[in-house]
């Protein structure tokens, strides 16, 4: 009898885990294959893309590279530097600047703190193509156009990812922390950056792997503001090239180039995800 | 030289700041052991009052230690002295220098919380460096005074862990070595033991006493437990509800409670309480209970008549360990007894109220177990209480 119900539980279990593995399966299968297209594809001739999918890589990889790298209307390594500048600062700046407005809002009390932070929320609202119809006629009204910071200074005030670090902070940091820090003669300033701050790694983290990757695949605001080529973007050449030349379209080229816009996203989050590590604040406080 | 001198305090935790407190996971939990009835405070239209009325004069280099149950406000009380709390109205002077205003970093305080509130990225070197290294002492100073506390704590293997690698005991003691480093004028400490289990909490409480010998600073020691409050303190402060109910050293607190909440709260198991008439008779005062009358002490005389107390029904408290088994006495009906090693406790009904009497042992076996027995009581361990405010009648 005893046997009997433990056969039952590992059949039961066996089954449990086929469906479980199935579905992992299934979704690792969907967030991979369109990669391995890409790679594919990237890797085959314009004549051979045309003809239809396959899954076999073709022999043009070296040729693709060559020629997304010498193509006349783009220039890769400037795209690349531009878009490095523009993601890596918006993603420190952002990170930094909400962490601290998240802060302020969570362990000050002032008065209307409860409209800030709700207005604050409300921004969250407003879709970001509403307010660039406006944001775009100031840049022109000011000659603001072709300049990289103009991309970086609105990517800073972050609702959302406010929103994100201030509920990281309620979840993480006892006040008494702050206070511990405030008799040990910290200042207000010195608490942020040396208590908080470091408490706070994981969150930054996500956040700037989240904006670093939103700043550097966004095109909208950067197609609308840059023009000049020495100051565009990738996903903006991206698109030069697609537009530029109708009878020397190259789709193997197009898709060189999206391997190559694709591999610094992944290089940073391989980097940054290593400091999203749980329990960085286990053990400050009672266990 | 750190005396500290509270005048007249009093907080008032408005609206505004009210809502702050309710939020997060922080808000501090009732320990374990401490009740959790809801204390009447009084509401008023400003807000909260957490604490008034408190005034205390604590000397250099005493322990003094704040005990009362959850929310009488002993936490509120030590964070004013921090300056972690604003003080609605009177007076703080810290060595004769009225601080009211005073940032918390300008006291030359130190505060160890109950939480630890360890900074969880830093070593525990750091941890303890950190306030030296804000006031800018150099390296090997600072080296010296983290190695010096650490040694007295013990934690010197530890020095190069992060928090989260050490035992609670072991967290404690980091905090107390983080307070101890810069040799602060007053040593503020909250509920300090409360996280620890009860093996480690009498280990803790006899090393704060070797601690107190060993740095000279005056302490201000916030506890629900009034067990850690007696073997702590020089002079201990029992507040209930915002109020302070009695100062004085352990023994007069035990000995003589100002008040009926006093002598309940102080000592365990809990004093018995009965109800009693005073009488005047031939000058002397009796207390009188379910049969028995019994003469008061000469000392209890002569307070009562200094005071001019008339005969009138009272609450007469006794504490367990001073109710005797007599011929004559207070009938009582033992429920259940317990073995606690060299005595015996019983607990016992008299007249559908429950009381608890301790007896020794001996060594020898007695079963009580459902006996009647009678009580009794000399006139030097009854305490009179008024029946109309509570207040101990001797004082
Ligand atoms: N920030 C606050 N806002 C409103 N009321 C508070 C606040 N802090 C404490 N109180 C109230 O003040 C009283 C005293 O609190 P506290 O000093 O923490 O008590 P204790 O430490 O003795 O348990 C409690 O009734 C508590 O609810
Ligand atoms: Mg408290």
């Amino acid at each position: 009898m005893k046997k009997d119900i433990n056969t039952v539980a590992a059949i039961k279990l066996l089954i449990s885990r086929l469906v479980v593995y199935g579905i992992l399966i299934f979704l690792t299968f969907l967030c991979l294959f369109f990669f391995y297209l890409m790679f594919i594809n990237a890797s085959r001739s314009n004549a051979q893309l045309q003809a239809g999918f396959t899954m076999i890589p073709g022999g043009n990889t070296i040729k693709n590279f060559v020629n997304a790298w010498h193509d006349t209307n783009i220039s890769i390594p400037v795209g690349m530097k531009n878009s490095f500048i523009v993601a890596s600062l918006s993603a420190v700046l952002t990170s930094y600047f909400s962490a601290l407005t998240a802060y302020g809002t969570y362990v000050y009390d002032f008065k209307y703190k409860k409209a800030v932070h709700l207005f604050i929320l409300a921004i969250m609202m407003i879709p970001s193509q509403v307010s660039a119809v406006g944001f775009i006629q100031l840049a022109f009204k000011y000659h603001l156009t072709n300049k990289l910071w103009m991309l970086i200074i609105p990517s800073i005030a972050a609702p959302s990812v406010y929103f994100y670090m201030r509920q990281y902070l309620e979840a993480t940091l006892p006040l008494e922390m702050v206070e511990a820090a405030r008799i040990d003669g910290s200042n207000e300033f010195r608490i942020f950056n040396e208590i908080v701050l470091p408490i706070m790694k994981p969150a930054i983290a996500v956040q700037m792997i989240f904006s670093f990757v939103g700043s550097w695949n966004n095109y909208f605001m950067p197609s609308l503001l840059l023009n000049d080529l020495q100051k565009k973007t990738v996903p903006v050449m991206i698109a030069t090239l697609r537009s530029a030349d109708f009878t020397k379209f190259d789709m193997g080229k197009v898709y060189m180039l999206m391997v190559m816009a694709i591999l610094p996203v992944m290089i940073i989050y391989v980097i940054l995800s290593k400091s999203i590590i749980k329990g960085v604040t286990s053990g400050s406080v009672k266990g | 030289m750190a005396e500290v001198l509270l005048k007249n305090i009093k907080k008032i935790y408005t609206d505004n700041e009210s809502r702050k407190k309710g939020r997060g996971k922080f808000r501090q939990q009732p320990k374990e052991g401490e009740e959790e009835k809801k204390v009447s405070l009084q509401i008023t239209d400003e807000g909260v009052v957490a604490v008034q009325e408190f005034n205390l004069d604590i000397k250099d280099k005493e322990f003094i230690v704040l005990v009362g149950p959850s929310g009488c406000g002993k936490s509120t009380t030590l964070r004013m002295i921090a300056g972690l709390e604003e003080i609605t109205s009177g007076e703080l002077y810290i060595d004769g220098n009225l601080v009211n205003n005073v940032e918390p970093k300008d006291r030359d305080i130190a505060m160890v919380f109950q939480s630890y509130a360890l900074y969880p990225h830093m070593t525990v070197y750091d941890n303890m460096a950190y306030s030296l290294k804000i006031k800018h002492v150099d390296k090997a100073e600072i080296d010296r005074k983290v190695r010096e506390a650490a040694e007295i704590l013990d934690i010197t293997q530890y020095l190069d862990r992060k928090p989260k690698a050490l035992s609670g005991g072991q967290r404690q003691r980091v905090a107390i070595g983080r307070a101890i480093v810069r040799n602060p004028k007053v040593l503020l400490m909250d509920e300090p033991l409360s996280n620890l289990d009860a093996k480690l909490r009498n280990q803790m409480r006899s090393e704060i006493i070797k601690l107190r010998k060993k740095i000279n600073t005056t302490f201000v020691y916030v506890t629900h437990d009034q067990i850690e409050a007696m073997t702590l303190g020089d002079r201990i402060v029992v507040m209930k509800d915002g109020y302070i109910q009695q100062i004085g050293t352990p023994q007069e607190v035990f000995d003589h409670p100002a008040n009926l909440f006093v002598s309940g709260f102080i000592g365990t198991p809990q004093m018995n309480y009965f109800d009693a008439e005073l009488v005047i008779r031939e000058g002397s005062y009796y207390v009188e209970t379910k049969g028995i009358s019994v003469k008061l002490a000469e000392d209890k005389q002569l307070r009562l008549k200094e005071n001019d107390v008339k005969a009138q029904p009272v609450t007469l408290g006794v504490r367990p360990e001073h109710l005797t088994i007599a011929e004559e006495g207070i009938n009582g009906q033992v429920e259940v007894s317990e073995l606690m090693g060299s005595s015996l406790h019983l607990h016992m009904t008299v007249d559908g109220k429950d009381v608890i009497c301790i007896v020794p042992t001996e060594g020898r076996k007695v079963n009580y177990d459902g006996k009647q027995l009678k009580l009794a009581f000399t006139g030097d361990v009854a305490h009179v209480f008024s029946r109309e405010d509570q207040h101990n009648l001797e004082y």
